[in-house]
């Protein structure tokens, strides 16, 4: 069996000193990627189907209380806990450093979104179809599948917009070039807060953000090893 | 003694049956999709493309720059038929949809499932001919499906030709 090989590893770059929290990229995600929008019923049941979710955590004693945000999305592990077990193998690794979810594949064990220390997978619990009440579902993209009931997702890094960039260089006989291709997320930050690139490239702006002292990645103990790096600190703890 | 053997055999029997269905369902090549549906206009392949030699490109025009090939507007079909036998009783038809500002509903014929992402463009620039997966349009009346659109039939060409065969190539 020959092996798949590919010119990119996507990968993501979130700097925390510069998330005002404010929402955006969750608004986008769920815009961009058909992701349904669930009813207080469903809420109160932790049944909620979010793609990216900011955590949000208070540090210091009254009087001196401060928020700190944590944008967390799939953190596109290279070693991923939620691939080894699905046994159908619709959570899976692509070519290109993604984790993929194949819907049509997806038998609805769950065993993915359980296994997953980020707690990033979502699964749908009900049918939404009244999730876009008319005239809503005119905003639903074409370009990607609406997921049924009783099947995993999670967030691809808007895959239909790497594909659309891949085909559109490939027509051209180049690679996609740096900053040519974003997710819903970082296209909408204000504070820029989210760099999206090709970790295989080391002059990309992700990957020279990657590499600043101020980088952690969630959990890494685990030894997951996520394409998503946090960048924090540099003595501006305090702003 | 010699009837439970008896239910022995018959529950073998029957399990032998079922298995046999399933691999019947699972090994043929089982297509009960329609492969050519009847249209709201007798509108004929032979006589546009084949006859008159229109190109295809000229009516499915977004094929070589998007995901669907497009069928064209009735704007279109009047620009011409406006002046090409005006009187015919299909044209009346069609001349119809015009006046009422409605679209024609076509019906079709090849259609993948939501989950499945095949984009036009991507063939044409591989340099593939329509009739590959299409057949012999030109010569149709009415379009009848050739290709069984399963993803064996993808795979197969794909693996051919080098393509990518990433899941997320075609199920996003
Ligand atoms: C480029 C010009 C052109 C376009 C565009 C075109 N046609 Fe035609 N059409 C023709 C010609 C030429 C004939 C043959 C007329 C003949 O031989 O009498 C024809 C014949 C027909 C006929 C048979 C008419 C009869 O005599 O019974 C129908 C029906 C028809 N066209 C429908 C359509 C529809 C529907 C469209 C839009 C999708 C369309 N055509 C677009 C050129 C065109
Ligand atoms: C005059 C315009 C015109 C030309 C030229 C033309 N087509 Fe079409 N085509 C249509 C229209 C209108 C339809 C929708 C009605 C139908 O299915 O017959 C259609 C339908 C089709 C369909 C079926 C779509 C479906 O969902 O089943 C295929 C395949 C197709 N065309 C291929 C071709 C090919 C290949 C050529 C060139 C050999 C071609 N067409 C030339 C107008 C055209
Ligand atoms: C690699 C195989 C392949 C080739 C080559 C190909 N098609 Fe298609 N075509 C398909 C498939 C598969 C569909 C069904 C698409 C869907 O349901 O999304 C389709 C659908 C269509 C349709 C229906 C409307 C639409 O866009 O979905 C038309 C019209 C059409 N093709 C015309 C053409 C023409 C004209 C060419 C040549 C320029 C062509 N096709 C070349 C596979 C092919
Ligand atoms: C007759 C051969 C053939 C068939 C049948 C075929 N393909 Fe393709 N496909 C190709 C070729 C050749 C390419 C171009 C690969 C390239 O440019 O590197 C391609 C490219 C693609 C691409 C873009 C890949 C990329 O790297 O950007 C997608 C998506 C795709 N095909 C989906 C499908 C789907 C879905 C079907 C079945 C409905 C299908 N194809 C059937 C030959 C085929
Ligand atoms: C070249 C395009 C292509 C690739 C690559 C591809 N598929 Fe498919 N797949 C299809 C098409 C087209 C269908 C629809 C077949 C049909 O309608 O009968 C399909 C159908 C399926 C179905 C059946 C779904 C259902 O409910 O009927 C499953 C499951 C599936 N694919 C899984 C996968 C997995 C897993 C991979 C990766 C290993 C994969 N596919 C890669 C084109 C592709």
């Amino acid at each position: 069996m020959e092996k798949i090989t590919s010119p990119y590893k996507w990968g993501m770059v979130i700097d925390l000193d510069r998330c005002t929290g404010c929402g955006a990229c969750v608004v986008a995600c769920q815009a961009e990627n058909n992701v349904a929008i669930c009813a207080k019923k469903e809420i109160n049941e932790g049944r909620n189907m979010h793609w990216l979710r900011i955590e949000r955590f208070w540090v210091g004693e009254y009087p001196d209380v401060r928020g700190r945000f944590l944008p967390v999305l799939c953190q596109h592990c290279h070693d991923a806990p939620c691939e080894p077990v699905c046994p159908v193998y619709a959570s899976y690794h692509n070519p290109d450093g993604l984790n993929g979810q194949v819907y049509n594949r997806c038998v609805g064990t769950r065993y993915c979104g359980n296994n997953c220390p980020y707690a990033v997978r979502v699964f749908n619990f009900y049918d939404h179809e009244h999730a876009w009440p008319k005239p809503l579902d005119n905003q639903l993209s074409p370009d990607i599948t609406v997921r049924s009931r009783g099947v995993m997702e999670k967030c691809t890094f808007c895959i239909q917009r790497i594909r659309r960039a891949k085909e559109e260089a490939k027509g051209e006989g180049r690679l996609i070039r740096d900053g040519e291709v974003q997710p819903a997320c970082a296209q909408t930050c204000p504070s820029e807060a989210l760099v999206f690139g090709n970790m295989a490239d080391p002059a990309s702006r992700a990957a020279r953000l990657a590499r600043s002292p101020r980088r952690f990645r969630l959990l890494e103990h685990l030894g997951t090893h996520p394409s998503v790096y946090y960048l924090k600190g540099g003595g501006r703890e305090h702003v | 003694m010699k009837k439970t053997w008896l239910v022995g055999v018959l529950v073998v029997i029957m399990i032998g049956v079922v298995a046999a269905g399933l691999a019947l369902v699972y090994f043929l090549p089982l297509d009960l999709r329609e492969r050519s549906p009847l249209q709201p206009i007798d509108f004929s392949h032979k006589l546009h493309a084949g006859t008159n030699a229109i190109p295809c490109l000229f009516c499915h025009r977004s094929a070589t720059r998007s995901p669907v090939a497009g069928i064209p507007a009735v704007a279109d079909c009047r620009a011409c038929h406006q002046f090409i036998s005006p009187d015919a009783p299909e044209i009346r038809k069609l001349m119809g949809y015009w006046d009422r500002r409605e679209p024609i509903p076509w019906v079709r014929g090849h259609a993948l499932p939501d989950f499945v992402y095949f984009p036009h463009m991507m063939h044409i620039r591989a340099k593939l001919a329509c009739s590959t997966c299409h057949g012999e349009v030109a010569a149709m009346e009415r379009v009848t499906r050739t290709a069984s659109l399963k993803m064996g039939w993808c795979l197969g060409c794909h693996r051919q030709h080098k393509a990518s065969i990433d899941c997320w190539t075609c199920h996003i």
